[in-house]
């Protein structure tokens, strides 16, 4: 386990000096997520100038709905962003063939070969609307509110890299696994809103199909002292779940790896 | 005289040709972005559904104007591209732009014909998208012909403005040489800049008055505006004309600076 956080610090610094080779990019690749996600959020607060009830949520708390599931996202976008580029960068050139005879785990290796900066920007704007929002609405913390809301930020963060890994191993076999990653991955924005502004059945997708709604709505509900009973407590539980999955499914896809022949 | 026109027709609409054609190679990603699109306009409905929950109009919008306003404006979302600036920044990372400048056809020309194909074939392709909308979320298109051709008349001059602005912001390519963090900068503001997210009427009016007074939305907010009558059609003429002259001012701008710009032409290499 010490190795391998050794070897993540040493992956890290190379990933940084090659980085501060490309400033330039560095910075913009951080800030074209924060205009993203500005444009999104600049809608929401026009809206809600006109109109302040999104179904009985008010604009802070849901800032505060939006900003744990950017949290949760960017640990995914910083740690884990190479999982979109298996196929495409890594299976379809051979590059991944190296990764097969080196002496540490090929997923660790994949995961820690690039750190995403991208995910910065997400970071900083998820991190900023947690924080204005919560001092806004004026939470009266207790140990198990911030409990469930660092636990529901880290869990809703391994719930979308275990998503990211389960649909990417469908690159063993069809080489660009960008498409079925999409499919599952895009969903995310659901969760971006309470869950109960929609009709039931996608609020039960996205608890118990793919379950980003433990990243934000339901964390989130707790701290505000809606009632949503147990479940605001099953997020890593559900992200231990789909973890095991995944590192299985990914263990049965290298099995049936054979490379493209580049 | 004749001749040449017919000559500059075929060698133009050869170019618009080509584009649709590129576009069919991604059959899968075809349907998957069908299902993305129906998350995308899933998620605007249901929370304009939710805002109307309690009152019945806002800034004299009623819910079903708004959603009927706010997923025509996703689906016509092809006329704010801005893959002149992509297109340009490969051409100059490739070299490939010096072959194009030595063509005995308007350079500026020959772009402008392939980003209208590659418009008209984003556009075909919405259409299942559109047909969706009106199932599952109700969209309810105008049958009002003079309505259509409004709009028609509208989209094609606000395609054309962000035509000519687009290849302005491309040009600043020949200096900086870095063409992706441009890319999606732009791509992020024209998201809200163009009225996607939310109608025009609806914003306070300091912010409206910036977005109107920048191209995005007159691409975008403008033709979807007139099609779905929250501008009235009486307006029309006053509308094409305000075009008309953002496309006057944005083609001057434009093709001065691409003149001096040009000049600073540094390829990477090819």
């Amino acid at each position: 386990m010490t190795r391998y956080l050794n070897l993540y610090w040493y992956f890290l610094i190379q990933r940084l000096k090659v980085l501060m080779e490309y400033r330039l990019s560095f910075i913009l690749g951080a800030s074209s997520t924060i205009v993203w996600q500005a444009s999104s959020i600049a809608a929401v607060w026009i809206v809600m100038q006109k109109v302040p009830s999104l179904n009985g949520w008010n604009y802070d708390e849901v800032l505060l709905v939006y900003g744990l599931v950017t949290l949760s996202k960017s640990i995914n976008h910083m740690f884990a962003d190479n999982l979109w580029t298996l196929g495409r960068i890594y299976i379809r050139s051979g590059g991944f063939d190296r990764f097969l005879v080196r002496p540490i785990d090929p997923l660790f290796h994949l995961l820690a070969d690039r750190f995403c900066q991208d995910g910065v920007g997400n970071f900083l704007v998820g991190l900023a609307l947690v924080i204005k929002s919560s001092v806004d609405l004026g939470i009266d913390w207790t140990p198990s509110k911030l409990l469930v809301l660092i636990v529901g930020i880290v869990s809703g963060g391994f719930i979308f890299i275990a998503l990211n890994l389960i649909t990417c191993v469908s690159a063993f076999w069809i080489v660009d696994s960008v498409p079925v990653t999409r499919l599952v991955f895009d969903n995310h924005l659901f969760a971006q809103y309470p869950l109960s502004i929609y009709p039931k059945a996608i609020g039960i997708l996205l608890t118990w199909v793919i379950p980003y709604g433990f990243a934000s709505f339901y964390p989130a509900s707790y701290v505000l002292g809606r009632d949503v009973g147990n479940i605001a407590w099953f997020g890593p539980f559900v992200a231990a779940f789909l973890l095991f999955i995944g590192y299985r499914f990914w263990q049965f896809g290298l099995k049936y790896y054979s490379g493209t022949g580049t | 005289m004749i001749r040449t026109a017919r000559r500059n027709l075929s060698v133009y609409s050869a170019i618009l040709a080509m584009i649709p054609k590129q576009f069919m190679a991604y059959q899968l990603w075809f349907w998957i972005s069908l299902v993305l699109s129906v998350i995308s306009m899933a998620i605007l409905v249901y929370f304009w559904r939710a805002i109307y929950a309690n009152t019945s109009t806002i800034s004299g919008l009623a819910q079903n104007q708004t959603i009927n306003y706010i997923l025509l404006a996703f689906i016509f979302m092809p006329l704010t591209s801005n893959d002149l600036i992509w297109e340009f920044g490969s051409n100059l990372r490739e070299g490939t732009i010096i072959h194009h400048l030595l063509r005995p056809i308007n350079f500026q020309g020959m772009n402008y014909a392939q980003m209208l194909g590659g418009l008209l074939t984003r556009l075909i392709l919405q259409i299942p998208m559109a047909v969706v909308a009106v199932f599952i979320f109700g969209l309810r298109f105008p049958t009002d012909l003079s309505t259509w051709l409004a709009f028609l008349v509208s989209a094609l001059l606000g395609f054309t403005v962000m035509f000519f602005f687009n290849w302005f912001l491309a040009c600043f390519t020949f200096y900086t040489t870095e063409i992706w963090g441009l890319g999606v900068l732009v791509d992020g503001m024209t998201f809200f800049l163009s009225g996607a997210l939310v109608p025009l009427v609806m914003m306070p009016e300091w912010i409206r008055n910036i977005v109107l007074s920048i191209p995005f939305a007159q691409a975008l907010a403008v033709p979807v505006s007139l099609l779905t009558g929250i501008t009235p059609l009486s307006d029309a003429p006053l509308v094409w004309f305000i075009q008309v002259l953002w496309i006057l001012g944005m083609w001057i701008i434009s093709t001065l600076f691409f003149r001096v710009a040009v000049r600073k032409i540094t390829v990477q290499g090819g």
